[in-house]
């Protein structure tokens, strides 16, 4: 009996176990957790006072998830922004450069409507700004793929740089209404505060914190996946995504379609550039937006929550979690580059487990046998 | 029975994974037990949040080596830590969680950190905050009690490095690469080139903005621009150093920015402003230790050793080093002071009004013997005569 073997190949799985869809993210979640205990080993760390400390600072101290749901809120909806553009075919990488319009349409509709507005007039209109001006910038690439035929993958990401240099140009190199001039605003560009009637309200339930931007996201997630599921939109995205020629032969007009998602995708990038500015910065930041890199970020969570835009929330939450986390293991002893590897290998192995749930291995031997297990 | 055989053999392997993971699992709980933290409640706990990475070879490691040098000084009394690669809209919460650790000083040496560090000072007053190139206390604004910010006159080691390129320049064109068009910058920019006219009053200088203060891409392309431009030294105040790649590459002179690049560089280097944070950091835990901590608005200057000069390049002449070093030792003598928000005096800032200083229009906007605040350099908006340069705001 010889047992010497080629390799290995991926076989596509012809029926789906009803258990797989839960198994295999369990089991690459504890994978993950086994090879990251063994780095940390490796590296003279104490894996299970890291994985305890991960725990409490993401998520079981309030504070920390008070924290966490903070560091969730923009992810929640850049990973809706993709979720629902990548489930089209649309690879909209663009929900960075969304994120910073949305930013500058909502700051600007804020400044503009002054400390005299009424709150609930103030922030309905920063939702709206913010998500009107995702919109636009989301639709660019979308008109663009639909009746020119370019590679929205290019177009989105380049006009990522170009909201980003908009940005800068507001606060650091003219003196527009964004910018304060005054104060410490003489000494170094910042964007002006916007009125306090306009920052978006925070709940307190015991000694946790949410955000009105993070239920404003719950609420959008839900929005999007009845959008998806019962409207006749809903059904036009799943064919065009699916197979555009038969959407055609069935009357409809893929290009509509696709300008459609597209905008709405930016839409949603620029809601979590309105509830960033709205919920916590209470300015426009570029250089804080840049180094954030929610929308790039957002892809991320998207992947992993497997475009379901319910399973969005919880991703959301998880990576902002491990964000959150993440600084708090840091210190000399423990440089930031591990934190980095160990984020790295969770998503490694969740997506890696996403391989497993739609193929399988199989063994490819030197002879003929194709039966797994009879040596 | 070769099914049978393949199933117990299996079953056999399934065992030894299993086996194997418990083992581990055992191997962790045994390290978990073994080590506890001893922390001891007299021992002061200060924390560093850095915006990049403690190996930057700029900004974050001269922090960093200042944190190390407090802790080298204080031995027992004192335990560090630090968060790298914090982000500035992140910050909140890495700040709550060091209080949470229970540190009772924290350092923050990123200028965007200043006002949440100041909303975090008035949630906890029993902790101090430093902040590292803030502007809320200069400024006017009112902060709490426990906040404190601390930088210092760089400028006025740039004006010495002026007077290396000054010499050094022969078409009298210095190319100088900065990341914005902002007052911290234009002082800097503005005492590189009065040191430069200090003994060369024909010397002239080319601005580009590169617009990020750490980008070696950009910082390149900056430098080859100012290259083709003709000019023959090249001043970067950036915090890679990439342009000093273009100078080798040109054979021009170079004067970098906050960190020493003597060794690297040798063939082009002349010199630059670094600065020392270790005397700061000490002193400011030992105050927490002894109780006499109040909080201030530090500008470190030459005499203090906060502000230093580089190691000299090859290429300075003997002649130009004994004019630097004459210039070094009269600040120094000046005397180390600690006042909060001096004028500027013999201490620091000492050439700014040495004679009148017109902006690019010829305009007068210091006059000869002027007495300048603080306040007045951390808010200069205008270039000096001799600067070829757009300020865009």
């Amino acid at each position: 009996m010889h047992s010497t073997f080629s390799g290995f190949r991926l076989e596509p799985r012809s029926h789906l176990p009803r258990h797989i869809n839960w198994t295999v993210p369990i089991g690459s979640f504890f994978a993950a957790l086994f090879a990251g205990a063994l780095l940390l080993l490796v590296t003279g760390q104490n894996p299970i006072s890291v994985y305890q400390r991960i725990l409490e600072r993401a998520f079981l101290d309030a504070g920390s998830l008070s924290g966490t749901l903070v560091a969730a809120t923009p992810l929640l909806f850049t990973g809706l922004c993709a979720a629902v553009a990548f489930r089209v075919g649309f690879f909209n990488i663009g929900g960075e450069g969304q994120f910073y319009i949305g930013a500058i349409f909502s700051s600007g509709i804020a400044l503009a409507l002054g400390r005299d507005a009424q709150f609930w007039i103030a922030i309905p209109a920063m939702i709206i700004a913010g998500a009107l001006g995702g919109a636009l910038w989301g639709a660019i690439p979308g008109f663009l793929r639909a009746y020119l035929r370019t590679n929205e993958i290019i177009t989105s990401l380049m006009l990522n740089y170009i909201a980003g240099v908009i940005a800068v140009y507001l606060i650091f190199e003219s003196s527009s209404f964004w910018r304060d001039l005054e104060g410490t605003g003489k000494m170094f560009p910042k964007g002006k505060v916007i009125p306090p009637v306009a920052f978006w309200p925070e709940y307190g339930i015991g000694s946790l914190v949410v955000p009105f931007g993070f239920l404003l996201g719950i609420a959008t997630a839900a929005w999007i996946a009845v959008l998806q599921r019962r409207t006749r939109f809903g059904y036009e995205m799943r064919v065009v995504g699916g197979a555009p020629t038969t959407a055609r032969y069935a009357g409809m007009r893929p290009g509509r379609v696709i300008v459609a998602v597209a905008a709405v995708s930016g839409a949603l990038a620029g809601l979590g550039g309105a509830a960033s500015v709205g919920n916590f910065r209470h300015i426009l930041d570029p250089k804080g937006m840049q180094q954030s890199g929610f929308g790039y970020a957002g892809i991320v969570v998207a992947a992993l929550a497997r475009l379901n835009p319910v399973a969005v929330i919880f991703v959301s939450i998880i990576i902002g979690g491990i964000t959150n986390a993440g600084y708090a293991l840091q210190g000399p002893d423990f440089p930031s580059g591990l934190v980095g590897i160990l984020e790295g290998l969770i998503l490694f192995c969740t997506l890696g487990g996403e391989v497993l749930m739609r193929y399988r291995f199989v063994r490819t031997r030197g002879v003929s046998s194709n039966v797994v297990g009879a040596q | 029975m070769g099914s049978q055989a393949s199933h117990s053999r299996r079953r056999f392997r399934t065992a030894g994974v299993l086996s194997v993971a418990v083992l581990a699992v055992v191997g962790l709980v045994a390290t978990a037990c073994s080590s506890s933290d001893s922390d001891s409640s007299s021992v002061v706990k200060a924390a560093w949040i850095y915006v990049g990475p403690t190996n930057d070879g700029g900004w974050t490691q001269a922090h960093d080596n200042g944190r190390k040098f407090a802790e080298t000084e204080l031995g027992s009394n004192v335990k560090t830590t630090y968060k790298e690669n914090v982000k500035e809209a992140e910050v909140a919460p890495v700040i709550e969680d060091l209080v949470k650790d229970g540190n009772t000083i924290i350092f923050a040496t990123s200028y965007g950190y200043a006002e949440p560090m100041a909303a975090a000072a008035a949630k906890y007053p029993d902790v101090k905050f430093e902040q590292a190139t803030g502007d809320l206390i200069t400024a006017g604004k009112a902060t709490p009690a426990n906040y404190a910010e601390y930088w210092g006159a760089g400028e006025d080691t740039l004006y010495l490095s002026g007077i290396a390129a000054g010499k050094a320049t022969k078409n009298n064109k210095i190319g100088i690469e900065a990341p914005f068009a902002i007052p911290e910058i234009i002082r800097h920019l503005n005492a590189f080139v009065l040191g430069a006219q200090s003994v060369n009053p024909a010397a002239t200088a080319k601005v580009v903005w590169t617009n990020d203060w750490f980008n070696p891409t950009a910082e390149k392309q900056a430098a080859e621009s100012l290259v083709s431009a003709g000019v023959d030294v090249i001043f970067s105040h950036q915090d890679s150093p990439a342009a000093g790649e273009v100078a080798k590459a040109n054979n021009l002179p170079w004067v970098g920015y906050d960190s020493d690049q003597s060794g690297a560089y040798s063939s082009v280097w002349l010199t630059t402003a670094t600065y020392n944070w270790g005397p700061r950091y000490l002193s400011r835990i030992n105050a927490v230790n002894d109780n006499t901590w109040k909080s201030d608005n530090y500008y470190g200057t030459i005499a203090d050793g906060f502000t230093t000069l580089a190691t000299f390049g090859n290429l300075v002449s003997a002649d130009t080093k004994t004019l630097i070093d004459a210039e070094l030792t009269k600040a120094k003598n000046a005397g180390a002071t600690s006042i909060n928000i001096r004028p500027v005096v013999a201490a620091f800032g000492w050439f700014w009004s040495l004679s009148d200083r017109q902006d690019q229009t010829g305009a007068v906007k210091i006059t000869k013997g002027q007495t300048l605040s603080q306040k007045d350099l951390y808010e200069m908006n205008w270039f000096v005569k001799g600067i070829d340069g757009t300020l865009k705001n």
